[in-house]
């Protein structure tokens, strides 16, 4: 391309080109796949809002330690 | 490269062009397609570039018969693309290669079944990787990259083409994909819309009755764009969708549904389970969820911070910069829980100074009046239940439900 300019710098050349890290694959012309069992399985691996009033885990403890922590300096 | 004699070179020639004839005589898709799949760099397909590089004067080969040169428009410009192709010069090979599929879909619109169609999927495809190698041609060269940005528009060409009642229309899904990605690398997504808009709405289309692998791809990208737009119920519907109907054996695919579509079910308030993230390798999505189950807006920010640059390229950061709202739901469900234990008479009075020192030991210094901010806004999306008694500088939580649950709905906005 003889003619053609280099457009100056501040313009729109992009060396470093937009990339989509997650193009999907393509997937073949004629692929078949069969996903009745893995289809269910997806659904069973999120869990909805459980029953939360524990709070013996170690966070729960150290928070009731902190806010217990004051209250005896008072 | 192997140079072929004269007479080699002829016959390999000659030979393609038979191929090329028989097959559309014959509608074999099949062995048509393959005479264009370049990025498969099939040995045939290279020896027969070698031998047009070094035979010269294909045209004449072309003018030699009826038989070949009444596809002479469409079998010209594809030999000089391959040509270009196999010496590496690829913007060259890119504008040959867009008048050779110029000149195809005439020839296609005249067939009246859709017996081509896979060759047009192939044409479409080939079109856009050779768009995307010629731009990085120019950029190295210092030139602005314009060729992925013609063959989109060459695309919106052939969509019009398939966009009609007959049977090629099932087709038009394809090239949607085709046209998602080419926007979707360009950062021009706002262009998707025309094409979805006739997906969605055009009454020509059934979006039943396409093949299940484009409807796939199509749930993924348009998922993605209801992220952008922070739609999540939608997104929801169409990234799961993605996911439930996706080649189980396709892991990477499956891994990139998965990446948009947790962000998307947190904001709902439901977990991926640990194991889900340890199998496709989506672990700086783990301390979110830690965090999200605990109330620990530190971890949350360290997780945010962690991450950051992942997080930004794949544009969920804000989806889930977001989710501190629902990390301070869980906390102040938390500090309740610890009161009621040791004083159920006053649990649901919450005083703000428990809350500063909270937060304080999760390193966020904020005041009383800042706390106030954070539980005004809870209590007006509905996060939490009860009023707040300004005066005394409590927050007087509803006996009944004081923190409802998401149950699959996003926060209020």
């Amino acid at each position: 391309m003889a003619t053609e300019l280099p457009k100056p710098a501040t313009e729109e050349v992009k060396v470093d080109l937009f990339e989509d890290d997650d193009e999907f694959e393509e997937f073949e012309i004629n692929e078949e796949w069969d996903n009745e069992e893995e289809g269910k399985d997806m659904t069973q691996q999120w869990e909805d809002d459980w029953d939360d009033d524990d709070v013996t885990d170690d966070f729960s403890l150290q928070l009731r330690r902190e806010l217990e922590k004051n209250d005896e300096m008072k | 490269m192997a140079y072929p004699s004269m007479g080699e070179a002829h016959r390999r020639i000659t030979d393609y062009l038979n191929k090329f004839s028989d097959a559309v005589s014959y509608q074999d898709v099949a062995s048509l397609a393959q005479l264009f799949s370049f990025s498969s760099n099939s040995p045939s397909l290279l020896s027969v570039a070698d031998a047009l590089n070094f035979f010269q004067d294909s045209n004449r080969l072309i003018k030699q018969s009826e038989k070949f040169s009444q596809y002479g428009e469409i079998l010209a410009p594809l030999f000089r693309s391959l040509q270009s192709y196999r010496v590496g010069n690829l913007v060259d090979s890119y504008h040959a290669f867009e008048k050779f599929a110029n000149a195809f879909i005439q020839e296609f619109r005249n067939w009246e079944s859709a017996w081509a169609l896979e060759a047009l999927y192939v044409i479409a495809y080939e079109i856009r990787v050779l768009a995307e190698r010629a731009d990085r041609e120019l950029a190295s060269n210092g030139k602005s990259p314009e060729k992925l940005k013609g063959a989109g528009s060459f695309l919106m060409k052939v969509f019009g083409v398939l966009a009609g009642k007959g049977p090629k229309r099932v087709g038009a899904l394809y090239v949607t994909c085709q046209l998602f990605k080419i926007y979707f690398k360009l950062g021009t997504v706002h262009l998707c819309r025309s094409v979805i808009r006739s997906i969605e709405t055009a009454r020509i289309f059934d979006f039943e009755d396409f093949p299940r692998r484009d409807k796939v791809t199509y749930m993924y990208y348009t998922g993605r764009l209801e992220v952008l737009n922070e739609n999540f119920p939608a997104a929801d519907h169409k990234l799961s969708y993605a996911l439930t109907h996706c080649n189980p054996l396709r892991e990477s695919n499956i891994r990139m549904i998965l990446k948009y579509l947790i962000p998307v079910k947190l904001s709902l308030g439901i977990f991926p389970e640990t194991s889900l993230l340890e199998k496709y390798n989506l672990l700086e999505y783990n301390n979110v969820v830690q965090a999200l189950k605990r109330g620990d807006l530190r971890l949350l920010r360290h997780a945010l911070h962690e991450h950051e640059d992942q997080f930004l390229r794949s544009g969920v950061y804000l989806v889930l910069e977001k989710l501190e709202l629902q990390v301070y739901q869980r906390l102040v469900k938390k500090i309740y829980f610890i009161q009621k234990q040791k004083d159920p008479s006053k649990a649901h009075q919450l005083k703000l100074e428990v809350i500063v020192k909270a937060l304080k030991w999760l390193e966020m210094d904020m005041d009383l009046d800042e706390v106030e901010c954070i539980m005004t806004i809870l209590i007006y999306k509905n996060l939490v239940k009860g009023y707040f008694a300004h005066k005394s500088k409590v927050v007087v939580l509803s006996k009944q439900d004081p923190f409802p649950k998401l149950n699959g709905k996003p926060v209020n906005s």
